[in-house]
């Protein structure tokens, strides 16, 4: 009986399969990536031929390094939030699951932008104040928290708090699915042979629980990465904020924001690239 | 039975000790009230129809699942929530699992090692020689720096019993260690099994292999329903036990091979 079912899946599995021909070859062509790459080399065709396009990226380019800064340090403490956050979610305590449950489900029902100005504007300025009012209650121990004062804390600074808050978040589902992507019997192995739970996390879970997410964590880079655009709205001079300055200046809204969306997308191209690479490589390597 | 009179006149300590121990999952109690005694050096394989708890069973006696009642002794030394005392405990019983349960992401030799340096904390050259003296005798030594992957399933079992054989344990859990496996495979484990009952490992075998179970096993467990119904000698358990549970197991057993 088990054998006639087994002829009939094989018989069905190899109806299902088709040969590779010329034509699925050419419709697998990535023109989209054509494409993108010819409107990028268009917009700095335009850069490089003078004029006002010039004078837009030159402007504008001086904010790649605040952009940057911004994203790499928002998105390393990100990763550490996250990595904490993902091992209360998976506990077996009931105070620190609900609390790193409440931490995630707050952030997550916030958008971003509403977070940028909460942590910025009264989230920073009222911790400051709280640590004020502890330094007086201290006393003499207090001194070092008494310097302290709200415009002591710069908008970058305050902006890549707000970030870090938010992707913390994010990555912490990101981690948590990871971590759940290992059978259980890994756990168990680990464990029968006398590793603490922490041990096991830390040499047999984590390492194939990042090996499997490890696509996903470059996709929430490439998301930070767009995202910290949003920090132009405190003022912080990334690139966003300088193509704003240099539009209201000078009127010239078509070369700012083309020149900043190209940026945008030359760098995020890129990086999406290297991801589908680790994707592929972590496929052939699975061992 | 008899073993339990011998412990009782105090002539034989037992190396595992379970007393009314029971677990339920849900609304299922996956076993009642078990009592078991291990002595140290012999082999006790543990059958039964599936769902009956003898996975469970073994996998108490390790703490992977917590008994809810009862208490178990590794030792003497009872085991508890105590992380400490369970890790240390731990090492004395090694596991087998069905799913070989290999760490995929190091090679073997490192799957073997991992354990020794971390909870032996032994320095990296004797933790190799030990590796590599425990996968020459499951014959896989050439497999070292193999990935668990690129082996068949009867290699990968056979370098998770080297792994468990790796820490010295005194008693070796195996859980229906050849289950996963295709046939043709399932004889290179059942042999190395065969060795490790010969060299006077202490083992307990959960296993639905009845030539193993017969050949090799001092005793023999069946259970049902969460109990234990009987325990006996293999000789006298397959041929002539009186319980009528085993005889219709026996029988389903035969008829399907």
């Amino acid at each position: 009986m088990s054998h006639l079912n087994l002829q009939a899946a094989e018989k069905s599995a190899s109806a299902f399969e088709v040969k590779p021909n010329k034509s699925i070859k050419q419709s697998n062509f990535p023109y989209w990536l054509v494409g993108l790459i010819l409107l990028i080399a268009l917009t700095f065709a335009l850069v490089l031929s003078g004029g006002n396009f010039s004078d837009a990226f030159y402007f504008i380019r001086e904010g790649l390094t605040i952009t940057i800064l911004t994203t790499l340090a928002a998105f390393s403490i990100a990763m550490v939030i996250g990595l904490i956050t993902s091992l209360g979610r998976i506990s077996t305590n009931v105070f620190a699951r609900n609390l790193a449950t409440f931490y995630v489900e707050l952030i997550r029902g916030i958008p971003v932008l509403v977070l940028i100005f909460f942590i910025a504007l009264v989230g920073v300025p009222s911790l400051i104040d709280g640590l004020g009012k502890l330094a007086d209650s201290l006393g003499a121990w207090g001194a070092p928290l008494r310097g302290l004062r709200n415009d002591s804390i710069p908008m970058q600074s305050r902006a890549i708090i707000a970030l870090s808050i938010t992707f913390g978040a994010y990555l912490s589902e990101t981690f948590r699915a990871g971590i759940q992507s290992v059978p259980k019997g890994q756990m168990e192995a680990a464990r029968s042979q006398g590793l603490s739970y922490g041990q096991a996390m830390r040499h047999i879970i984590l390492p194939q629980a990042f090996r499997n997410i490890l696509p996903a964590i470059g996709n929430e880079f490439i998301s930070l990465l767009k995202d910290s655009s949003l920090v132009s709205v405190l003022a912080v001079r990334d690139i966003t904020q300088l193509a704003r300055l240099y539009s209201g200046r000078t009127f010239q809204f078509r070369e700012s924001y083309l020149t900043l969306s190209v940026l945008y997308l030359s760098i995020t191209l890129i990086l999406s690239s290297l991801v589908k690479f680790t994707e592929k490589r972590s496929r052939r390597d699975q061992h | 039975m008899t073993n339990t009179n011998a412990f009782q006149n105090g002539n034989v300590s037992p190396i595992i000790k379970l007393e009314n121990v029971s677990k339920t999952f849900g609304a299922i109690e996956a076993i009642k009230n078990i009592n078991l005694e291990v002595e140290a050096g012999k082999v006790y394989s543990i059958l039964g129809p599936s769902g009956s708890g003898k996975s469970t069973l073994l996998r108490c006696i390790n703490y992977l699942e917590e008994p809810e009642q009862g208490r178990v002794f590794i030792d003497g030394e009872e085991l508890c929530g105590n992380q400490k005392l369970l890790n240390r405990l731990r090492t004395k019983t090694a596991m087998v699992f069905q799913q070989f349960n290999l760490y995929p992401h190091m090679n073997i030799r490192e799957n073997l090692t991992i354990a020794l340096r971390i909870v032996k904390k032994m320095d990296k050259v004797q933790a190799n020689q030990i590796a590599e003296a425990q996968l020459a005798k499951v014959g896989i030594l050439d497999k070292a720096d193999a990935y668990p992957s690129q082996l068949s399933g009867g290699q990968q079992q056979r370098a998770a019993i080297a792994r468990a054989l790796a820490m010295e344990p005194e008693i070796m859990l195996f859980d229906e260690p050849t289950s996963a496996l295709d046939p043709e495979m399932i004889k290179e484990v059942l042999d190395v099994m065969l060795l490790l009952a010969n060299e006077g490992m202490t083992m307990l075998v959960v296993t639905h292999e009845m030539g193993f179970a017969r050949a090799a096993s001092d005793q023999i467990i069946f259970m049902d329903a969460g109990q234990v119904l009987e325990q006996a000698n293999a000789e006298t358990f397959f041929t002539a036990s009186h319980n009528t549970r085993v005889k219709t197991f026996l029988s389903q057993i035969i008829s399907r091979s």
